[in-house]
């Protein structure tokens, strides 16, 4: 602990895909009890990022810390184990076994007596899916499947939990009701990267930001700096200007 | 962002803050300054290239000559949309038609207040005290940055601006002011003023004195603390950054402490441009880390001076500079107002093609320049410009004054009777100002 109160610590991280680079030596941290966004438009390397650190994809050079632990060559279950886990993108649910059953999943590194516990709490944070805990996860509206999703993933006791556009694709009150809970979760102690797209929100809920763009970190700072930045709307319109000059 | 900074960080965790702002500052130069993409793509470099801390030493430097070179918007990372105030960083050089213009965005401008208020909260000022701020703001801009810091601290603001000593120290008495922000050359008169008048500095409410933006010496810190009774403190600006701003003293009042959360610091050897051993003299070399409008990258301040990473009697965990005390270059002040040997040669030389040679005769006061006198060798063979030779003299005078804002006697006189130079170019110091008015 001494000294170091970052939770995560990503340095000089590149990653490709076959030749092509995708991330290009990014740098940033996470400290204990914060909730960071990482934010930026389609193509950026966004997703990409959140798997190298999930062990998903190998790095092709740089360094990712966990709490003190260099993880970047660590199998993705070992990774969980010590409590780093990822909400994927776009859900992932298995839709053909029930609500219950995809809870457990989520639980599955830790055995019966953790999954007994925690599955309550996750009813009590989430009380739709209690009613709906005998449904196939198929048949659930596509905000009660991202609800299913973040559950599933706190059923594995995460020190820092990655959310992958949470927000994509669902109905503007529902995305509020998902940052509800975001929000509930930090006020527990959850230490949450929130990766979006979706940068007005994600700004809303989170205390810092760093902005990507064509795999590189260009900005950072306080989200409700950010919120009023001039380049974070060009991050996602593009340039607005041809030259210096222009008024 | 400047606020959120803490000053007892532990080195490990500046360093992880520094390789994130450096990573940024490296992008937004590549992708949005004209100057470093083009310097970059010559070189055939990648922002990602740098990768550590010490491959920044491959990173060419950026000296005055490129921010002159450049003007106006060449090494600006925004639009002028983005822009809420521009500097001419030195109006003494409007006259080569070189000046060098500096922009701030919003968040530039909250950075260098905060970066103030930070100096000013370090020395242990708060709402509670009274900011008696005594500069010529028309040739110090830096000055507004004192008055802006104290009213956002909540501390009430005194602007004093150009009066003279004696009422400086009538208001200081009035109005019970506790912190004097000035210049030292100012400060000395004052203390002068104040021996003259016999007053007691006991009869002021004063608790302390902060002198810029010039350096501050050993020497006048005595002088000052013995005539006001009170610690004097100093700090230090970068006229092509922030000035005031980048540092600044603690009541230990051993060394300066660097913002390294907006600045990342190296000390280079002035000829060779290495990296020094840690903890030796050199030229402090400054990349700026959050810097909006104007990012530099390995600017050269010219600055001599010491680096110290080791933690401070006060607590504080930032690096140290130890007090700049020379220059690699020939700046040199006068009252606060700098000026380079090199530019006045041109102006003497623009009104006057058959200057043969000259002097600057740089009266101090406990090492401070406080006159300027010019001595002129011209030939005989031809006419004075402007008619006569008082004419000449008195033409000098007044293009000075209109290109430095600074007053300064001229003379003419005979070649022998030059005065030989010293270290600094054609320039001349003597210890005792030759006719004192107050």
């Amino acid at each position: 602990m001494e000294g170091c109160s970052d939770l995560l610590r990503v340095n000089g991280l590149s990653a490709q895909y076959g030749s092509m680079p995708v991330l290009r030596r990014v740098t940033f941290h996470i400290e204990e009890r914060e909730v960071v966004a990482l934010i930026g438009s389609n193509g950026a390397g966004k997703s990409t990022l959140l798997r190298v650190i999930s062990g998903l994809h190998r790095p092709s050079e740089g360094a990712v810390e966990f709490a003190g632990t260099p993880i970047q060559q660590m199998a993705p279950e070992r990774i969980v184990r010590l409590g780093l886990v990822q909400v994927p993108e776009a859900r992932q649910l298995f839709p053909s076994l029930t609500v219950l059953e995809n809870l457990d999943l989520g639980g599955y590194l830790f055995g019966r007596k953790h999954i007994a516990e925690h599955r309550e709490k996750m009813f009590q944070l989430f009380p739709i899916l209690f009613e709906r805990q005998r449904q196939k996860a198929g048949t659930l509206s596509g905000g009660e499947q991202q609800m299913l999703s973040i559950a599933r993933a706190l059923m594995a006791k995460p020190r820092l939990l990655l959310l992958d556009e949470p927000s994509l694709g669902l109905a503007p009150l529902v995305v509020e009701e998902i940052y509800h809970t975001l929000e509930a979760l930090h006020g527990e102690g959850t230490t949450i990267l929130l990766v979006e797209q979706n940068a007005m929100g994600a700004l809303e809920i989170a205390e810092r930001a760093y902005v990507l763009e064509t795999g590189r970190i260009v900005l950072s700072g306080k989200a409700s700096e950010l919120m009023e930045h001039d380049d974070v709307q060009r991050a996602y319109l593009g340039r607005d200007y041809q030259h210096k000059w222009e008024r | 962002m400047a606020q959120g900074w803490s000053d007892y960080r532990s080195r490990d965790e500046i360093r992880q803050l520094q390789r994130e702002q450096l990573q940024m500052t490296l992008n937004r130069a590549y992708f949005n300054v004209d100057f470093y993409r083009r310097r970059m793509d010559g070189l055939g470099l990648l922002p990602e290239d740098v990768a550590t801390r010490d491959d920044l030493a491959n990173f060419p430097f950026t000296t005055r000559q490129d921010l002159a070179e450049h003007y106006p918007y060449g090494l600006f990372a925004e639009p002028l949309k983005s822009i809420v105030r521009l500097k001419i960083s030195s109006p003494a050089w409007l006259d080569q038609r070189r000046p060098i213009v500096i922009g701030f965005t919003r968040h530039d401008v909250a950075m260098w207040q905060a970066l103030m208020v930070r100096l000013y909260q370090q020395l242990g000022i708060t709402e509670r005290d009274i900011v008696q701020v005594a500069f010529n703001f028309s040739l110090f801009p830096g000055a507004f940055t004192f008055n802006h810091a104290a009213e956002s601290l909540g501390a009430t603001l005194a602007p004093s601006a150009t009066i003279s000593a004696t009422l400086q120290l009538q208001i200081m008495q009035d109005f019970r002011s506790t912190v004097l922000a000035t210049t030292a050359a100012f400060a000395l008169h004052m203390a002068e003023t104040m021996e003259r008048q016999s007053l007691d500095a006991a009869s002021l409410y004063l608790r302390l004195i902060l002198l810029g933006p010039d350096p501050l010496t050993e020497d006048t810190r005595q002088r000052l603390e013995s005539a006001f009774k009170v610690p004097v403190y100093g700090l230090y600006g970068v006229n092509e950054m922030v000035e005031p701003g980048v540092a600044g003293e603690c009541p230990a009042q051993q060394g300066l402490h660097l913002a390294e959360d907006q600045f990342f610091a190296e000390i280079v050897h002035p000829t060779t441009g290495e990296p020094v051993a840690p903890g030796h003299e050199g030229e402090l070399v400054l990349t700026t880390l959050t810097t909006e409008a104007y990012p530099l990258i390995r600017y050269r301040t010219r600055d001599i001076t010491v680096l110290r990473e080791a933690p401070c009697a006060c607590g504080r965990t930032s690096a140290r500079l130890a007090p700049i005390l020379r220059r690699t270059d020939n700046r040199i002040s006068i009252r606060g107002i700098p000026l380079y040997p090199e530019q006045v040669e041109a102006l003497l030389r623009g009104i006057d093609p058959f200057l043969e040679d000259f002097r600057l005769i740089v009266y101090t006061s406990h090492g401070i320049g406080e006159q300027l006198e010019i001595h002129l060798v011209r030939s005989a063979n031809h006419d004075f410009p402007g008619g006569s030779r008082s004419q000449y003299l008195e033409l000098t005078r007044s293009h000075i004054r209109r290109a430095l804002g600074l007053g300064a006697r001229v003379q003419m006189v005979d070649a022998e009777h030059l005065p030989k130079e010293g270290l600094t170019y054609k320039t001349v110091f003597r210890s005792t100002a030759p006719l004192h008015q107050s």
